[in-house]
């Protein structure tokens, strides 16, 4: 037990890319979740360990921590996920791990536990733990409270919140970036149907109507916390990530209403569409009509303005 | 879906466009861009078409300046002719970007009018000075697409085959201009090394600014939709 206790301490020096007020808040989780723990002493915790302490890759002590409470339930030693540049063949015990019922073990399929496809890098897990966050979000709010509820439902430590360095940024930019995916996916779709004659092309103005509602929409189960998750985007550190998912959106957006400008058309129809974007939003966390019909107006009569605008600068010319 | 293998989809289908109300171009049986999902590659590829494409905007305008000047003397013809394959290059350029979603600079108008003043500028001293300037620009742009192919040509000339291929003819075009500059008497106007020297400093730097033309916000995060591939 003190064994962990010192080698929890060792990683959180080791690693130098948390502050340490993080690190204290993780290791005090990690020492409630150690008191869980039993047996660790037959856990292999592998001499590679120590050459990592001083390894400055973030998501190292995290992963060791999670995967140190996940083999209190199994009872036996295996590589953390992250190690995946680290050979560790001859520990290959993931064949007693996945036939547990308890574990919703998903990312090893392969019985054998060899190293491959079915390893799931850092990345790949931290996508699994915020996914399965959202669904607190409404109990927790966009906090790292609601990242450790998701975290245990997934069977892991609460303490693999620590693998946040951004905490409740991650989250809700992680949300941001599924949402958007999940708009560009569709568009995609909708795309390719027109293109194979089986639906008609919209006109544009209709086209970013349609666009820009299916992605509020997403908002919808949220909308109660989407103030806060707003404030979290604005945060300085987050600015330069908030902007980037913003533009990609916007971008993506643009280019499947047709849009091929390659001239100042370019900037100008995408800092037309971000206002209205942003506009539209602030309009629907405060509006209270049934299936926000009066957000669905406001973005109606925005995207009338532009078209508008445009109509007349081309008359202008 | 990787957005990265969207655009393959939409770039190596060759599928007739059947709905022509669509405002979409239909899908090409082949793209001159390699697809690609490493970002550095993509973003090497992305910022060589903005910089051309950027040159050959450029160009235009500096021949719609010669054009404004010496639109109602004999050298109309000549111009009018090398005018013409500029808009050309420019146009598959601007195909290209269309394609491959690739930004354009943002400093576009600043070379729409640098480039047109330079042309006007260069034909009021004449027939001569002009044609200097079409030789001091051409010579620029050459080296440049020189230097372009042999990036090209160390990285992988392989993949980069129907890129190198048209960013070859485009610079032969570009020598034959320079050539004719050189043939109508462009080393007869006073001061020819000197206006050569600052007209190609002034390229070098417009290249060298084009190329560093990064535009934070839109610099996407390709590499976060893969992870929503799982």
């Amino acid at each position: 037990m003190y064994f962990f206790y010192s080698l929890c301490i060792c990683n959180h020096i080791g690693c130098m890319r948390s502050p340490l007020w993080l690190d204290m808040a993780a290791l005090v989780r990690a020492l409630r979740a150690g008191r869980a723990l039993r047996g660790l002493g037959s856990v292999a915790v592998q001499g590679t360990v120590s050459p990592q302490c001083r390894n400055a890759r973030r998501g190292f002590h995290c992963a060791t921590l999670l995967r140190l409470a996940d083999d209190s339930k199994s009872g036996t030693s295996v590589p953390p996920p992250s190690f995946h540049e680290v050979p560790t063949a001859g520990e290959s015990s993931s064949s007693s791990e996945p036939s547990e019922d308890g574990q919703p073990n998903t990312s090893y399929q392969d019985q054998s536990g060899e190293h491959g496809e079915d390893y799931e890098t850092e990345e790949q897990l931290q996508v699994r733990i915020l996914t399965s966050a959202l669904e607190f979000v409404p109990e927790h709010g966009w906090t790292v409270e609601a990242i450790a509820a998701g975290a245990e439902t997934l069977g892991l430590s609460s303490a693999s919140t620590g693998m946040f360095n951004n905490g409740a940024g991650d989250l809700v930019l992680h949300f941001v970036a599924q949402c958007n995916a999940q708009l560009a996916d569709t568009l995609a779709e909708q795309h390719n149907l027109v293109q194979l004659g089986q639906a008609e092309s919209k006109e544009m103005a209709e086209f970013l109507r349609d666009a820009v509602e299916m992605r509020l929409r997403m908002l919808i189960p949220y909308i109660d916390t989407w103030p806060q998750a707003m404030s979290i985007l604005l945060l300085p550190h987050n600015i330069p990530d908030s902007l980037k998912h913003l533009s990609t959106m916007v971008d993506d957006i643009w280019y499947y209403a047709g849009d091929r400008s390659t001239d100042m058309n370019w900037y100008t129809r995408r800092a037309a569409l971000t206002g209205i974007y942003n506009t539209t939003e602030l309009v629907m966390v405060q509006d209270s009509s049934p299936d926000f019909e009066d957000t669905w107006a406001f973005l109606d009569n925005r995207i009338k303005d532009v078209v508008n605008m445009a109509n007349t600068a081309k008359q202008v010319n | 879906m990787l957005r990265g293998s969207q655009q393959t989809i939409l770039l190596t289908a060759g599928q007739p466009c059947i709905n022509s109300i669509s405002a979409v171009p239909f899908v090409r049986g082949y793209s001159v861009l390699p697809p690609t999902n490493d970002e550095e590659e993509k973003s090497m590829l992305h910022r060589m078409m903005r910089v051309d494409h950027a040159g050959e905007y450029g160009a235009n305008r500096i021949y719609a300046g010669q054009m404004a000047v010496l639109g109602c003397t004999q050298t109309r013809p000549l111009i009018q002719e090398m005018w013409d394959q500029e808009k050309k290059h420019l146009s598959k350029f601007n195909e290209i970007l269309g394609d491959n979603r690739v930004r354009p600079t943002l400093l576009l108008p600043l070379w729409n009018i640098a480039g047109f003043a330079l042309g006007a500028g260069s034909a009021l001293l004449g027939k001569e000075g002009a044609m200097a300037c079409t030789v001091a620009v051409e010579e620029s742009i050459s080296e440049h697409y020189n230097s372009q192919i042999r990036t090209l040509m160390e990285k992988d000339p392989e993949k980069y085959t129907e890129l190198l291929q048209m960013i070859k003819e485009f610079r032969d075009d570009e020598m034959e201009h320079h050539d004719t500059g050189l043939e109508h008497d462009a080393e007869s106007v006073p001061g020819y090394q000197l206006m050569k020297a600052i007209i190609q400093t002034g390229c070098k730097a417009a290249i060298y600014v084009s190329e560093r033309d990064v535009c934070v916000c839109t610099d996407h995060l390709e590499h976060k939709r893969a992870v929503f591939a799982f």
